[in-house]
């Protein structure tokens, strides 16, 4: 049965790979669509691979098969899938916002052009990010990351414009950088780990690691960062704020929301699958972890306030809050790890709807600065409340998500010993949250309670030197603005709902969060 | 009988390759059947050496009692006749459709198939006066190769290239001196010669010895601060930048130190002295230097060409580690290396065959119209950079465990700078990818207009003429079919590399 884990992987991989190729080009793609009307061939086989393949890596990940070996990449390092707990909490947020930001994209998608290379990448990244999650071993973590990097790269370039390539490459280099410095620890750990199978609590011979104690955290902080880098940890933070912006609205829904969680990901199995909590307790690389963790949080909130660019803003606002899952994952305790999870959780809806949100505008207005939002809530309410409740998720306001993950975020930091950072993590999460407040709820309020008394209408030409993605819905006047289409409002206001509503009834998840920090620490 | 064999494929290649220009051929498709005959034939030959495995060397010409020209099949000559023996066939196929605009052709391929010989001669070598031997003979006859286009450019590299490697060879005589002198015998044994009582006192010596030996053959593995010649050198026609430039020239030279470092000097009496320190810091310098050139550098072949420089200092860093287990990495990254170069060589040759452009800026866009060779070099590029699933991952995984497991402290520097230069390889590999598929300058004239602009700034004289974006094409099934069997290759080698590891390991093995 533990074959069937390669499904959902190959699958998208091999269906987008075959859209990649110049096949049936008058059928499918885009000179198809210019004739036909509704649902294209295009959309029906990317949209019936990608509901196939969730369904199946779902039933996969919550039902029998557990673990298999593909094949040996060399000697002792074998490709090798185990399901897990922590692999099916990030399946089952990947699968559902993956399909939703798929129905969404169908409408999307259609002023950008070149619709079918995008859905091609769209279906190969699902595939790689299903193995990813699947990973048994390091070595095959870090076959599917550097993947990852590679086939999400063109969603990133999308719009073809010398700063979409150029993001592009910035977001390829930082990435592979990143990686890299992740290689380089591996292959220490490859050396004092018994094995670099993930296993809860850690594999590192103690014995063998006695003496070269100092090497390895070297090793192990190197690897925090590399791995951070996709997760937007300072310092190697800037490509996230340069590449999110100019993707396609989907595609920066998908950076933010998912992607950058695979950084997430890749340090929950070092740390705690590989090398173990209790070695780096205590030492400089703990303590240097969440002076990073922290200064990220708060530095992208700053940069987010100060920030004019729509989409930019978001991104800075990702920077900070995956952050903030970073520095509950350096705290190292058992409440703290359950809030970072949490927050991979409500971040990741979040985030996503607020990205959608963005498209909408662009899609509908070409709107891409903050100032041009004034009153839009009027043309577009449901739009706006959908942002709202999203926006609410993510400065942590009781009920929703954000609420939750961010107390035991908290909790967790004032339990441990960690000195002066017991307190001092809390209150810059606090400060963020108050930051968040400002930049993410000012929009709302101006959107419903414009300061003029007419959405002003600044035509999409000025904005479309900040931002390539407003190129195809060049400036509509404000009075024909109306509500978003059906297929891009109902995945809008699911996400937004799941945001929520994971915050009004918490207590499925917070027990299987619960059940994960306890088995690693 | 199979021991003849041994001395045929050498002098096959060498006699038929003389006979190029004398032979009256009435076409050129009859100079093509003739060359790729003898070529096919003698690695035909060869590969049925490999198979049958002759215990016994053959002496082909005796100087002194003891100084004799022999051949004998070992281990690590297996690796290196097997490797050029598939390549150069593939090369010859490509060569034909690539010089077909070229003049002098018949000198051209007179040269290129001595080279085989030669080269299979130094693979072949029993002990370390034939491998000197034709050592020497591989700089000459390679450097008419490097000359052909005969521009002020050409006889310059050719005159470069000349100096760095006799000047090299001088250096590694000294060795072959002192071996003869001070070793048990001048045969390749694995764990080498040396007598420790003849030495007696003189261990520094000695060790200084090994240190000229190692860089008089690392010139011609380019090694800093000897690598001027190779970017020089690429002015030569493609198929020789390609075949002999990331191939059977500069790997004759990582060859060498292979075989002094393990068969004539020994690890034991290397390891862990100063001389390891002193040839390992150049190396670990050079895999940086290597990289940062060639990201600095806008000539497609030449930034090619850096990244050989910095590439084949992975190899010697293996040698230089002096553990078997090093050796098995050199191994391992000395075939990867070679069928990613070379891809990526012949990639580079069809672009400029075909489009006439040379120089990087100039290729923007071109992807959509060669999207097969495009594809191709990114994969190589992703090779080179060590994705896994492809070749230069295993090499690099094998290297690094190698540089872990040995206790030197330089090694973990040199892990660090193969990650740099990972770093590098990805940057200045992928931005060529990228800019060609999706062109940065979304206007296609733009983009003409910069590339005719660029080649008269470069000065080059009117040889090859760019060719419209419009009209440019992927080229023919000679240029392509190659490309295709690296591919397979390079896919083949990443995802399934234990036979081939383990045959390395089992050559290291013999060495303690």
């Amino acid at each position: 049965m533990g074959v069937c884990i390669l499904i959902p992987v190959l699958l998208p991989v091999i269906a987008g790979a075959l859209l990649l190729l110049p096949l049936q080009r008058d059928k499918i793609g885009e000179e198809a669509d210019q004739r036909q009307s509704g649902l294209s061939l295009l959309h029906r086989i990317v949209g019936s691979v990608m509901a196939v393949s969730a369904a199946v890596s779902l039933i996969v990940a919550w039902t029998g098969a557990d673990s298999f070996t593909w094949f040996e990449l060399m000697e002792g390092l074998p490709v090798y899938f185990h399901i897990d707990d922590v692999g099916r909490l990030f399946i089952t947020v990947i699968s559902i916002v993956w399909v939703l930001v798929c129905f969404y994209s169908f409408t999307y998608m259609e002023h950008e052009g070149k619709e079918r290379r995008f859905f091609a990448f769209y279906l190969i990244v699902y595939g790689i990010l299903a193995a990813l999650c699947f990973s048994g071993n390091l070595v095959t973590l870090y076959l599917f990351y550097e993947l990852m990097t590679l086939a999400s790269m063109p969603m990133v370039l999308h719009s073809g414009t010398h700063e979409a390539v150029m993001a592009a490459l910035k977001y390829l280099f930082y990435s592979l950088c990143g990686a890299y410095m992740g290689l380089f620890g591996i292959f220490f750990l490859y050396k004092y780990c018994d094995s670099l199978t993930f296993t809860a609590g850690g594999t590192l011979n103690l014995a063998l690691a006695d003496g070269h104690t100092g090497i390895l955290l070297a090793a192990v902080f190197l690897m925090i960062i590399g791995f951070g880098a996709k997760a937007g940890m300072f310092p190697l933070h800037a490509w996230l704020p340069a590449a999110h912006p100019v993707a396609p609205s989907p595609a920066s829904a998908v950076l933010s929301g998912i992607i950058a969680k695979v950084g997430v990901l890749a340090v929950i199995r070092v740390v705690y699958y590989i090398v173990g909590s209790e070695f780096i307790r205590g030492t400089w690389v703990q303590t240097a972890w969440m002076v990073l963790a922290l200064l990220t949080v708060f530095m992208g909130s700053m940069l987010a306030v100060r920030e004019p660019v729509f989409k930019k803003r978001l991104a800075y606002s990702t920077v900070s809050q995956v952050s903030y899952i970073l520095f509950g994952l350096a705290v190292l305790s058992q409440t703290a790890m359950e809030g970072a999870l949490l927050h991979v959780v409500s971040h990741a809806f979040a985030k996503c709807t607020l990205f959608l949100t963005a498209g909408i505008f662009l899609y509908r207005a070409g709107f891409a600065r903050v100032e041009q939002l004034d009153g839009i809530g009027k043309k577009m309410p449901k739009t706006l409340w959908c942002y709202t409740l999203a926006a609410l998720t993510l400065v942590g306001i009781p009920p929703t998500s954000g609420f939750i993950s961010k107390w035991y975020l908290a909790q967790g930091s004032l339990e441990a010993e960690l000195g002066g950072f017991s307190w001092v993590g809390p209150a810059i999460l606090l400060l963020s949250a108050l930051l968040t407040a400002a930049y993410l709820l000012t929009i709302m309020t101006n959107g419903f309670f414009p300061k003029k008394k007419e959405p002003v209408a600044v035509s999409a030409r000025e904005s479309g030197k900040e931002n390539a993605d407003c190129a195809g819905a060049a400036g509509k006047q404000a009075a024909e603005l109306t509500e978003a289409p059906v297929g891009m409002l109902v995945p809008l206001a699911i996400l937004a709902a799941i945001a929520v509503l994971l915050g009004v009834f918490p207590n499925p998840l917070i027990r299987f969060v619960s059940e994960i920090a306890a088995s690693v620490l | 009988m199979s021991v003849i064999i041994l001395a045929v494929v050498v002098l096959l290649p060498i006699v038929g390759g003389a006979l190029i220009p004398v032979l009256p051929f009435r076409k050129r498709t009859q100079m093509m059947v003739y060359t790729e005959g003898i070529v096919l034939l003698n690695s035909v030959l060869a590969l049925s050496v490999l198979l049958t495995r002759p215990e016994d060397a053959f002496v082909l010409f005796r100087f002194t009692s003891n100084l004799t020209l022999s051949f004998k099949l070992d281990g690590l000559g297996t690796v290196f006749v097997g490797l050029i023996s598939i390549l150069w066939p593939l090369a010859t196929l490509y060569a034909f459709e690539y010089m077909k605009h070229e003049e002098h052709e018949k000198f051209f391929f007179m040269f290129y198939t001595m080279t085989f010989g030669i080269t299979m001669g130094i693979a072949l070598a029993e002990d370390i006066v034939t491998m000197y031997c034709f050592y020497e003979m591989l700089t000459l006859v390679t450097v008419p190769l490097v000359l052909h286009t005969l521009t002020r450019e050409a006889v310059l590299a050719g005159r470069n290239y000349l100096y760095y490697s006799l000047g090299g060879a001088a250096f590694a005589f000294i060795g072959v001196i002192f071996i003869l002198i001070y070793g048990t015998s001048p045969d390749f044994t694995a764990g080498g010669v040396l007598d420790l009582d003849k030495i007696g006192s003189r261990t520094n010596l000695l060790l200084l010895i090994y240190v000229f030996c190692f860089f008089g053959f690392s010139v011609k593995a380019a090694m800093f601060p000897f690598s001027g010649w190779l970017p020089q050198a690429g002015v030569a026609p493609t198929p020789v930048t390609a075949l002999l430039h990331a191939v059977a020239v500069v790997k004759a030279g990582a060859f060498a130190t292979m075989r002094i470092t393990y068969y004539s000097f020994g690890t034991e009496f290397l390891r862990g002295t100063w001389a390891q320190t002193v040839v390992l810091i150049p190396v670990i310098f050079t895999i940086v230097y290597g990289c940062s050139r060639a990201l600095k550098e806008t000539h497609l072949k030449r930034r090619l060409a850096w990244s050989t420089v910095s590439n084949l200092s992975y190899i010697l860093f293996g040698v230089a580690l002096m553990t078997p287990l090093g050796l098995t990495g050199a191994l391992t990254h000395m075939v990867c290396h070679a069928v990613i170069k070379i891809c990526s060589f012949f990639c580079a040759g069809a672009i400029i065959c075909q489009s006439g452009r040379e120089y990087i800026f100039q290729l923007d866009g071109l992807g959509r119209k060669m999207p097969k060779v495009f594809a191709v070099f990114t994969v190589s590029g992703l090779a080179l950079m060590g994705v896994p699933g492809l070749p230069g991952f295993i090499s690099k995984w094998n290297l690094v465990k190698a540089a872990l497991d040995s206790a030197h402290p330089l090694a973990i520097v040199g892990v660090a700078a193969l990650m740099i230069s990972a770093l590098l390889t990805a940057i200045y590999m992928l931005t060529i990818s990228v800019r060609a598929f999706v062109p940065s300058n979304a206007d296609r004239y733009a983009v003409t207009q910069t590339a005719e602009k660029g080649v008269k700034r470069s000065k080059k004289k009117a040889e090859r003429k760019i060719v419209p974006y419009d009209e440019v094409r992927d080229p023919g099934w000679m240029m392509i079919l190659p490309l295709c069997i690296f591919v397979i290759a390079m896919v083949c080698l990443g995802l399934h590399p234990q036979p081939l590891l383990a045959f390395f390991g089992s050559i290291a093995a013999e060495i303690h």
